[in-house]
Parts: structure tokens; C-alpha cells; sequence
């Protein structure tokens, strides 16, 4: 009796709360979803009917606008691109990435902070304003439109490193200690002991390295801009200027080039979330 | 003894030493190389004429740097680039921390729905968003202009407007900002105590009074980070204006990046678009110094 009572007043209560608060978290994810929606909807209308009443759910499934879109360009190119790109990017930075965040949390030398800062200040120097002479060292290495030009200035970032190294300080001493004693080389420390341990860092900056790469948009413009080397975004921009009174095929190529990112975001989001609010509260 | 680990140690420095050397060689070398030589470069490009991508280059001193300071597109696009900048992140971390605020009430239903949801923006691509952003804002087919129909309200030409241009673009840079904000603010709400709420229940404290008087003091670091963070990111702005307006209307969304891009990249003044470029470093410099004093070093999305 007691008890019904109880679970009652709590349900009302419960009630009372979110009867306001969706009030507003529902319209505000309505204005969120919009753009998505509208995409989706216009990218399913058969040519033509672009211009009828606006509404926000399809009702038209007009597949062949995508057929259409990967003929008039070369979209799966531009996939298989980016897909390269990202993944050597990825893999090159958490080799790397580890192997700098070993030598500034296990290895003891003289002028480790000292050098450790000097890879930090890399993180004062945004890619916007060294883009002219990173250009001229890609044109001079004769890279232009090559998949190193897209892979090799990204190999490296201070953030990972600092973020591994946080991960890999955190671990006791006692652990690799004991490691070494067993005859344990640096090398296989790092590799079978400290990475395993350090997973969940690894894959939220293999995440957000591989969404940087897929949406990356200045750097691939200008270094790779060859029909045949185009990443998805700056194909994308490439399709829009031939394209851009056509709606439907233009929303089919948009869709293109967004939907991996989302179909990535939905299968890890707790991946992204638990390593965006670490890194952040962190500090 | 004393000695003996004195010898050890200093043994164990010098291993160290050469093993340093290569574990950190891959990682020096990529950074050297394309990270402080660049730096260096603009530097000493800024002191050039340089054009046309010519073999021949002219030592002019700060010639450039007078050309820009006298310039006004120069000064427009610093103005443009600021305001741009300060919209997007007062109302961005305004909205992020009012949603936050929101998701963290411990009754709410679906909450982790509602937080991936107000992500999705954050990890969507630019220059595809930017796509859409067309045909939403587009004078005659757009929705916008079709859902202020509704109110009779007459739609405009946004993205062709000088007055308007400019808010359209901020409105995506909103959009894909604050969920990011409210994921962060989220994990800070988080780690606030409960304790600290039921006290101030106990002294009759409304809900509006707590949120002035206690959440919104409590979170002031990550405001902070969030402010310096946000203005980083917002003033790289490049790829929705190359998408969206190409710098137009007159000039009104010409931020300083596409400045810079255009100079060097379209009328290939080389040395004209380092000195921007030094001018780019220098402010974002500051900020990331004055973030690494308030809070350490930042989050992921603005690493790059």
C-alpha cells in the first residue's frame, strides 16, 4: 500500500519533469535534424519535384538519383581515396603516436620536458597558416596528386601524442617493472603491454583521426584536386559546381559523402563521447 | 654505494638516451618537417615579393606587412572574422550548456538519445553541411523560405544578401558547435558532487538561483576552455564560405582565411599571403598559450 503510494508520487513527479524539459529538447532536435531531413527527403524526389511544398519526410524513393550521381562522378573512387588516406593516416598515427608518447612517459633522458614542450608547441601552428610552404615542399617532392602528399604531413599530431602520453604515465611502475625483469625489451613493452592497456585512447583517437581525414577538406583541395584523386569532400565540391541546379542529384552526392561519418558516429558513440568529455575534462 | 647508483643511473640515462633517439625519430622528423620548417617559412616568406610562382623572389623588408595594415579588405576580413567568431561562441556554449543543463536532470527519459542526437551535427562534414545549407537557404525551393511562407513572412535571397549572408553561415557554425559544447559541459555537470545541490536545496534555493549561483560559477573552467577552444576553431574558418559564398556579398563573409587563400592560392601572391598567414599564427598562438595557462591542453576536435 506504502509502497504504491511511493512509486506513484514518484511517477508524477517523474512526469512533471519531463513534460517541460521535452518541450523544449523536442523542437530543439527537430531544428537539429532539419538539414539531415531535408537532405534525405530531397535526395529521394524525382527530378523536377524539387520545387513542390516543402515536407520534411520523403515520399518519393527515388533511387536512381544516386545511380545518376555516381555516374556523372566518379564517387566510389573518391570513397576507396579517402578510405586509403584515412586508414594509413590512422595507422601511421597510433604507430608513431605510441612510439613519442613511450620515449616522454617510460624512457628517462636528459631534456624530456624540454623536448616534449617543443612537440607540444606544434599545437600553436594551425595547418591554415602554413598551408603556402607546405604546398612548395609537395610540389618540389614532386607529389602532387599522390596519396603521400595526403598521407605524410598527417602522419604525426601533437595531441595524440599527449594523450597517449597521459594514458601511458597513468600506468603503475610496478607493472613495467616487473615486465622488464622477466627480460621484457623495451619494444615489446610498449607494444604488448602498455598498447593493450591503453585501448580505449587508441581507438577514441583512431576515431576522431579518421573523421578528421574523412571531412578534411583545405589540404586535399590543393594538394589533390586530379579527378582521379579527389577525397570525398573535395569531390563532393567538385560534383556541386556541375551540378548544382540539380537538386536531387546534388543531395544524392551529399548524402554520399555524409553518411559515413553518421553510420561511424552510430555504431561508437560511446567511443566518441567517453573520449571527447576524458580529453576534455582532462585539460 | 651513493655512487654505485649514481653510475647506474647515469648508465640507465645514456641507454635511455639512444633508445629516445629512435622512438622519437618518425615523430620528430614529420613534425620538423611539416610543422616548424612551414612556420619558418612563412616567416621569412612575409619579407618577399613573391608572385606568380616565379623562380625570382624580393627581399622587401615589411613591405607586405605595410600593404596589409594599409589595406582595408585586410582589416574588413579581421572584422568579419571576429564577429563571426564571437557569435558562434557565445551562442553556441550559451546553447550547449542550457542543453546540458537539460540532460543531466536525473528524471529525464532517453537521455543518451538526446545526446547523440544533438552530436550528430558535430560530426558531420563541413563542406557536405554546406550543401545542404544551399538548398535549405535557397531563395525560391529553399525550406526556409517555404516554412516563413507558412507565417507570411517573405522569404529573401540569403546567402546573396550582404546584411543576412553572414548570419546564414554563422547558423551552421552553430549548429555543428554545440553539441560538442554539451557533450564536454555534460561531463562537467557530471562530476559536479550532488551535495552541493542538496545544500543549497536546504537553503531554499530555486532552480533558477542554483543554476546562477552555483552550476554556472562551478563550471567556469570548462567555460573557459570552452571559449578559448571555440574562438580556435571558429576563427579557421574555411570551408563552408569557399562552399557557401566565396567570400561575397561584397565582401561580407570574407574571413580572413579565404583572404589568405585567395591571395596566395588564386592571385598566387605568395609573399603577400605569408604575411597573412604570420598574422593567422600569431592570434592563434596567443590563444593556445592562453589556454595552455587557464586550462591545460585541449580536446580532440581542435587538434588538428
Amino acid at each position: 500500500m506504502m509502497r504504491k503510494r511511493i512509486s506513484v508520487s514518484e511517477a508524477k513527479k517523474r512526469l512533471r519533469v519531463n513534460i517541460p524539459l521535452l518541450l523544449v529538447l523536442i523542437p530543439v532536435a527537430f531544428a537539429v535534424l532539419v538539414p539531415f531531413l531535408w537532405m534525405v527527403t530531397a535526395a529521394l524526389k524525382p527530378r523536377g519535384l524539387i520545387g513542390e511544398p516543402p515536407y520534411l519526410f520523403p515520399k518519393y524513393f527515388e533511387f536512381t538519383n544516386f545511380v545518376v550521381a555516381w555516374k556523372a562522378a566518379p564517387f566510389i573512387r573518391y570513397y576507396a581515396n579517402t578510405t586509403i588516406v584515412a586508414i594509413a593516416v590512422v595507422f601511421f598515427r597510433v604507430v608513431f603516436a605510441s612510439m613519442a608518447a613511450f620515449a616522454f612517459s617510460v624512457l628517462k633522458f636528459r631534456g624530456r620536458d624540454l623536448v616534449f614542450l617543443v612537440f607540444l608547441g606544434t599545437m600553436m601552428i594551425p595547418s591554415h597558416a602554413t598551408l603556402i610552404p607546405s604546398y612548395m615542399i609537395i610540389i618540389n617532392l614532386k607529389w602532387l596528386n599522390t596519396y603521400q602528399a595526403l598521407i605524410v604531413p598527417r602522419m604525426v599530431d601533437a595531441f595524440s601524442i599527449f594523450l597517449l602520453r597521459q594514458m601511458f604515465i597513468s600506468i603503475p611502475q610496478d607493472y613495467l617493472d616487473a615486465a622488464k625483469l622477466d627480460g621484457c625489451s623495451n619494444w615489446k613493452l610498449l607494444w604488448k603491454i602498455i598498447v593493450p592497456m591503453s585501448r580505449s585512447s587508441l581507438v577514441a583517437m583512431s576515431l576522431f583521426s579518421f573523421l578528421f581525414i574523412w571531412n578534411d577538406f583545405l589540404w586535399p583541395l590543393l594538394v589533390a584536386n586530379d579527378k582521379n584523386m579527389r577525397t570525398i569532400q573535395v569531390g563532393l565540391q567538385a560534383f556541386s559546381g556541375q551540378y548544382l541546379t540539380e537538386w536531387s542529384f546534388m543531395m544524392a552526392g551529399t548524402m554520399t559523402a555524409i553518411i559515413v561519418p553518421i553510420i561511424l558516429f552510430v555504431i561508437a558513440q560511446k567511443q566518441f563521447v567517453s573520449g571527447l568529455s576524458h580529453s576534455g575534462l582532462k585539460g | 654505494m651513493l655512487k654505485s647508483i649514481q653510475t647506474a643511473l647515469q648508465q640507465k640515462l645514456s641507454k635511455d638516451s639512444v633508445q629516445a633517439v629512435f622512438y622519437l625519430l618518425p615523430a620528430t622528423a614529420i613534425l620538423l618537417v611539416f610543422s616548424y620548417y612551414p612556420l619558418i617559412s612563412i616567416l621569412n616568406l612575409s619579407l618577399y615579393k613573391w608572385e606568380n610562382l616565379s623562380p625570382e623572389k624580393t627581399f622587401i623588408g615589411f613591405q607586405n606587412y605595410l600593404n596589409l595594415f594599409s589595406n582595408e579588405r585586410f582589416w574588413n576580413s579581421l572584422n568579419v572574422t571576429f564577429t563571426y567568431t564571437s557569435v558562434v561562441t557565445i551562442v553556441s556554449i550559451a546553447a550547449g550548456l542550457l542543453l546540458a543543463v537539460a540532460l543531466n536532470n536525473r528524471y529525464l527519459i532517453l537521455k543518451s538519445f538526446w545526446r547523440s542526437l544533438y552530436f550528430l551535427p558535430s560530426v558531420t562534414p563541413t563542406v557536405a553541411a554546406a550543401m545542404v545549407w544551399i538548398l535549405l537557404f535557397n531563395p525560391s525551393i529553399g525550406y526556409v523560405n517555404k516554412f516563413l511562407d507558412i507565417f507570411h513572412i517573405q522569404g529573401i535571397n540569403w546567402l546573396a544578401d550582404s546584411t543576412w549572408a553572414l548570419p546564414t553561415v554563422m547558423l551552421l557554425g552553430i549548429w555543428r558547435r554545440a553539441g560538442f559544447n554539451l557533450i564536454i559541459y555534460l561531463a562537467a555537470l557530471q562530476a559536479i558532487p550532488n551535495e552541493y545541490y542538496e545544500s543549497a536545496m536546504v537553503d531554499g534555493a530555486n532552480p533558477f538561483r542554483r543554476f546562477i549561483h552555483l552550476t554556472v560559477p562551478l563550471l567556469k573552467p570548462t567555460t573557459i576552455m570552452l571559449v578559448i577552444l571555440g574562438i580556435i576553431d571558429s576563427f579557421l574558418i574555411f570551408d563552408q564560405i569557399m562552399v557557401l559564398t566565396r567570400g561575397g556579398p561584397l565582401n561580407a563573409t570574407e574571413v580572413i582565411g579565404w583572404y589568405m587563400y585567395n591571395n596566395a592560392f588564386t592571385f598566387l601572391k605568395m609573399g603577400y599571403g605569408s604575411a597573412i598567414s604570420v598574422v593567422i599564427f600569431i592570434i592563434i598562438a596567443v590563444l593556445t598559450l592562453l589556454q595552455w595557462r587557464f586550462v591545460g591542453f585541449g580536446s580532440m576536435e581542435d587538434a588538428e
